[in-house]
Formats: C-alpha cells, structure tokens, sequence
C-alpha cells in the first residue's frame, strides 16, 4: 500500500553515533525544551525577523521566562546550575533557528553575566545578575574597536583615574546588543599602569552613546552596535577585579566553547534542508539524492557535522572538569565553524536558485556563519593559537 | 486537597518504529510524556496558580523507562512523584484497580488521567479509574472549573458537548483543548532533580492479576515506495490514479 512519506526524523542522523544515552535526564529536558520553544517562537518569524533586520524586543523576557540566560549561574542569582553540556545544547537549538538568536544569549550568558559572577563585587552581582538572568536587563561586552580587532592588545579606550570615579574615553565597534543594552562592560586600559581593567558601565551614563551598524549581510537578527564613550563616569566600585587581557579572555573562552555546540545547530539546520530538498527535487528524471555527486556532499556532511558532535560533547565534558584549556577551545570553535560553513555552503549550493532566497534556511545560515567564522578570534587567529601550542613558537 | 496526575511515556509521534518478530521494535526510540497526560499536568498547575490550595503528585504505572516522562512532570511543576514500577503489561481494568489503592491511601481528591493513550489509543483507563473509586467521572473534559466541593466542566460527546457539575472527590479525563501546556523551564528542571520520587513495588497492595495477557502485537506498517511516474504531466497525472486506483485501492 502507498503509505504516507516517512523521512528521517530529526534525531537519527543528527546523533548517528549515540550521544543520547551520555546526557543526564535533566540535560534531555533541557535540550527538549528549548527545542520546542524554537519550534513554536522562533522558527515562524526568524526569516522575517533577518530579512528586515531585527531583533523584537520582547524576546529577552522570553529568554528569561524559559531560563537560557545564565544557565550554569547558581540559583541565588538567577541561574539554573546545569551543566556545561546543558549550556552547549542550548546553543544548539537556539542557532538551529538563527546564530542570531545564539548570540545574544552568548553575550548575555558568557561575556556579561559570566564576568559579573567571576570578578564583580557582591553588590554588582546582586544588582545585576537577576535581572540579567530574567531578560529585564539586557548586556554587551565591549572589547573590539575599530582599529583593534584580533590584537585587542593594542586598544585605544582609555581609563582614567580622578577620585572615586574612572573616566572612560574611546570607541568599541561590532558589539552585540549595543544598543539594546542597560549595561556594558566596557574593556579599557588605565593611563598610570597601561593595564587593561573592565568595567560595568550604565548606558544610561553620560558620554556614553550607542549606535547600530545597519549595513550587516550577516546576523542580521542581532543588533550590532557602535559604542562611543566621551568622559563617561564610572565608580571604582564597578571595576571587575582582574588586571590584563586575561580577563577579557576567560569570557571570551566561555563564549567560544558555547560556539563549537552552537554552530552544530546552524549545520544541522542545512543538512536536513539539503538532505529534504534533494529527496524531492528531480533532474534528468530523477532525484538529486539519487547521483553520486550529491550523495558525496551529503555523507561530507554528516561526517563532519557527526565529529563536530563527538567534539563539542567530549570538550563539555572536560569542561566541567576544569580542563578545557584555552587551546582545546580554539580546535572546537575553528574546526566547528569550519564544519557548519562547508555544510551550509554546500546546502545552499544543493538548493540551486532556490538556495539564494532566504525562503530556504541554508544562505541564512551560511551568512550569519561568515560572522561566527569572524568573531570570537577569527580561524587564523585560533589557526595561530593551534600553531602556537603545536610549535611553541608564537607566529602572530 | 490533593491533585494525581496520572503520566505514561508513548514513543514520540515522530519516532520512526519499526516492527520486528514479535511485535515492535522500541530499540533507539526517544519516548515522551504522552501529550495527553501533559494536558492533566497543566490544568492542575492552573488550578494552583488561580490560588487554589494544591499538593500535586504526578503518577506512573509501567517500566522503569517512564521515569524520563516523571520527570517531565516534576519539571513542569508537580511537587512529587510515585512511580509503581514493573515490566508486565496491564491491562486498563488491573491498572485502575492498583491505582485506585494509591489514590485512596494518598487521600487524593481529584485525579487527572489522559483521554486517550498516545500509543495503544486505548480510553479506558480513566473511567476504569473512576469505576474502582466509585467516583463520578467526566470524559473528553475540555473546560474545568472548581468551586467549594464541586467542579464545572464542558465536556465533549459524540455529537457536540455538554456541561456537567461533579461533586468532589473526581476523576477528570483530559481532551486536547483543555489548556495550552506550558514548556519546563531550565530553573525547574533543575529543582526538579531534588523533588521526591518514590519507587513502590507492584505489589505493594497484594497480589496483582492482569485479566488479560497480550500474546502478540503488530502495528501497521507504512512503506515509501521511491517510485517516480516519468513522462508529461497529464499522462503522469493518469498513470497516479491508475496506481491509487488498482495498486493502493485508496479510491
Ligand atoms: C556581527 C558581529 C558581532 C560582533 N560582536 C562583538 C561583541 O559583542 N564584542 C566585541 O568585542 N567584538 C565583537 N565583534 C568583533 C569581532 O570579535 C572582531 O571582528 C574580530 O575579533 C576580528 O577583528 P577585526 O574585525 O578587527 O579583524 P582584524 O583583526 O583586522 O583581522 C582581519 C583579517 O586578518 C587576519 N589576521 C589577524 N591577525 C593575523 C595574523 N597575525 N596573521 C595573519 N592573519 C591575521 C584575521 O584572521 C582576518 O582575516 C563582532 C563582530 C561581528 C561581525
């Protein structure tokens, strides 16, 4: 009897080696939940929401209401104390629907709350990581400027000592939530040591001014910001406690780690467009899914999309060890990135004219990737981190 | 005033099953909470949330994998478990008899049951439920609404539907349309690895004797063909309904 079509379902080929057994019940809830909050919240309105280049301001209340911001927090200030895993898979589900969406609980999560936890006082936490973690409050992390990206060594925003107040002058460009942001924290570097400090600014301080860059063909379901800083007044009191780049980087290894479980998302988003699109698409009389050519790009796919899951799991485990070493983070986020941009390129290719119109999922994808691929050290710069751990020589 | 939610896990209406020897193959299957018990859940969580004073316990009858589904429940909300844990297969009327001991002993006062079993499509566990207790009993229940010792309720009949009040104790069955079952937040599901979750042996209320055996099962099987009807459309179009016609007899 003809029967209705039946198809892979999502969870065949997206864990072909069996992961599923290797998460806690907890960790299952968690990814199931978030994956039907996509499913009805996200998913409907993400094309429309890139296309006129968007982000709705209510979503960080629904964030907060579900609870993916801050998830591995403790509870007493908003958090849920799950594991590095359930973080990982989290940003899975969110950038299955738009890397966009990933990053905004990226920054929230990993560059903002994490560095308020890590090295703000007792009162900045209690002030801020609540309502962070409920979505009242929204972040951005400030590091980039316009004329130091990969080397933030070399910034150019100044701190300056006089009383009981920092005054913070200078530019930051390419930064997540700008605009949309009650609080930044803001990486500058003080004029008597020449060391870098951060610092939680108010944006509702003066000389402090935020505007969007609206010119994105990438992420352009996130808000990215231009921040200007003139003689903006900041209390001692909002100083994190860590001197040097360090800082800076131990938020930015946080962030990177969510990367190499988020872009698996984007991936697998194109891979099963591309494996349902060439099922039903016929040439010379027959399925694309049926030739060779297309088969190859397919089991590429899987292949890749299949180790970046070994890789991603295995790394959240160490983590929650306290061995992911800064190194072992740049392989996942280059490599990850890597896999889900060759799938997404590739998706896009398979999808024909169909696959230049953002009807489908895969140039979205491949777009916002181009950005993933960009930020949070671009490939070279983990390329140079790798070389460095390989050779011990320091090629940057 | 206690609230029981009665909760089966079915495989995910996505799951691919795939039939074997003897009866289903259930290996590599992601199984869920049954929809229909989630829509029990919910209502008695609404009930709270209006200011109604409630203790809710989420129930489970079945193998050591419905734990999975337990916790769903403590997750969404319910304040502890008991889960009777056993391998054998009841049927509807034993199930309703050991439940009724449970509901009993914990002095339960409303008791939430799934419409209809995801799975097996079987019905009959809440009115069986309800028969045990001597409780009265509303089916395809899509509206609820409690007031001192009584609850109001619009339920679905074979031709339209009907309002009903009901004296406490009661047992409810559930009906899509009921309530919009909200999603297990992260903090929650945190807390809920905390929540109790008592493991009771079937046996707990003396010997339990299934009335009927299932001596076989088979489900039906669906296949995809992968035929493509090659030439012009119009010939293509005839050539399909010659197929649904004389090889699918689906015309
Ligand atoms: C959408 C978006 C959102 C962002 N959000 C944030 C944010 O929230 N906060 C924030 O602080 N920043 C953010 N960034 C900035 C991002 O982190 C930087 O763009 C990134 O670090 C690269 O810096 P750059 O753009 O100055 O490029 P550059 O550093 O100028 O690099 C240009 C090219 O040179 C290569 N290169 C660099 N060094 C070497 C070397 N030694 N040898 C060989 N090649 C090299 C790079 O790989 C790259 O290909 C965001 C960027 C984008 C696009």
């Amino acid at each position: 009897m003809i029967g209705t079509i039946t198809r892979a379902t999502r969870t065949h080929l997206e864990d072909f080696f069996e992961l599923e057994p290797l998460y806690t019940p907890e960790e299952r809830l968690i990814r199931d939940s978030v994956r039907e909050f996509v499913q009805s919240e996200i998913r409907p309105h993400i094309d429309a929401w890139w296309t006129q280049g968007v982000f709705p301001e209510y979503l960080p209340r629904q964030f907060g209401e579900l609870g993916v911001l801050g998830v591995t927090l403790p509870e007493r200030y908003g958090g849920s104390e799950a594991s590095y895993t359930a973080y990982g898979l989290v940003n899975r589900e969110l950038e299955y629907a738009d890397s966009g969406m990933r990053s905004f609980v990226s920054v929230q999560s990993s560059l903002v709350m994490y560095p308020i936890y890590r090295y703000g006082s007792e009162r900045l936490k209690n002030a801020w990581l609540p309502k962070l973690a409920s979505g009242e409050a929204i972040g951005c992390f400030g590091l980039t400027e316009p004329d130091a990206g990969s080397d933030p060594a070399n910034m150019r925003t100044r701190a300056r000592r006089v009383g009981e107040h920092y005054l913070l002058n200078g530019v930051k460009r390419w930064i997540t939530n700008g605009t949309l942001a009650d609080i930044a924290i803001i990486w500058a570097k003080e004029e008597e040591s020449n060391e870098i400090l951060g610092f939680v600014v108010e944006t509702d301080t003066e000389g402090f001014q935020a505007v969007d860059i609206k010119t994105k063909a990438s992420m352009r379901a996130s808000a990215t910001s231009e921040l200007y800083l003139d003689e903006v007044a900041v209390p001692i009191s909002h100083r994190l406690e860590v001197r040097g780049l360090k800082g800076a980087l131990s938020c930015l290894n946080q962030a990177r780690f969510g990367i190499a479980f988020g872009v698996l998302g984007a991936g697998f988003g194109c891979f099963e467009e591309a494996a349902r699109y060439t099922e039903d698409r016929l040439v010379f009389g027959k399925p694309l899914a049926s030739k060779q050519l297309v088969q190859a790009r397919l089991a590429d796919m899987l292949g890749d999309l299949t180790k970046g899951s070994l890789l991603a799991y295995h790394l959240a485990r160490l983590k929650e060890d306290g061995r992911d070493t800064p190194a072992r983070v740049s392989l996942a986020k280059r490599d990850n990135v890597r896999a889900a941009l060759k799938t997404a390129r590739a998706a896009r290719d398979l999808l024909g004219a169909n696959g230049i119109t953002t009807e489908y999922a895969s140039i979205r994808h491949m777009l916002n990737l181009e950005t993933v691929s960009t930020y949070e050290g671009t490939d070279t710069v983990h390329t140079l981190v790798l070389g460095r751990e390989v050779t011990g020589q320091n090629a940057f | 005033m206690k609230i029981i939610t009665i909760i089966k896990q079915v495989p995910d209406a996505e799951a691919r099953l795939h039939p074997a020897e003897e009866g289903i193959d259930l290996d590599g299957v992601t199984f869920v909470i049954d929809g229909m018990d989630e829509y029990g859940v919910e209502e008695a969580l609404r009930l709270r949330e209006q200011g109604f004073d409630a203790e809710i316990i989420a129930v489970a009858l079945g193998p050591q994998r419905y734990e999975e589904a337990i916790r769903t429940a403590l997750a969404l909300g319910a304040d502890r478990a008991i889960h009777i844990e056993t391998d054998t297969v009841l049927d509807p009327i034993t199930q309703a008899k050991v439940l009724s001991n449970l509901v009993s002993e914990e002095e339960a006062e409303l008791v939430f049951v799934g419409g209809k079993q995801a799975d097996w499509d079987s019905a009959a566990l809440g009115p069986a439920l309800a028969e045990a207790l001597g409780w009265p009993h509303s089916d395809w229940t899509t509206k609820l609404d409690i007031g001192a010792g009584t609850l109001t309720v619009t339920h679905d009949t074979d031709e339209g539907q009907e309002d009903l009040s009901l004296p406490l104790p009661a047992v409810i069955t559930t009906q899509q349309g009921l309530n919009e079952p909200r999603y297990p937040t992260l903090p929650n599901i945190m807390k809920a690895k905390r929540k109790e979750l008592k493991k009771l042996p079937l046996d707990q209320w003396g010997g339990v004797q299934a009335k009927t055996a299932v001596v076989g099962e088979a489900i039906q099987v669906r296949e995809r063909l992968n035929r493509v009807i090659e030439g012009d459309p119009v010939e293509a179009a005839r050539e399909l309904v010659r197929l649904l016609r004389e090889e699918a007899k689906v015309l």
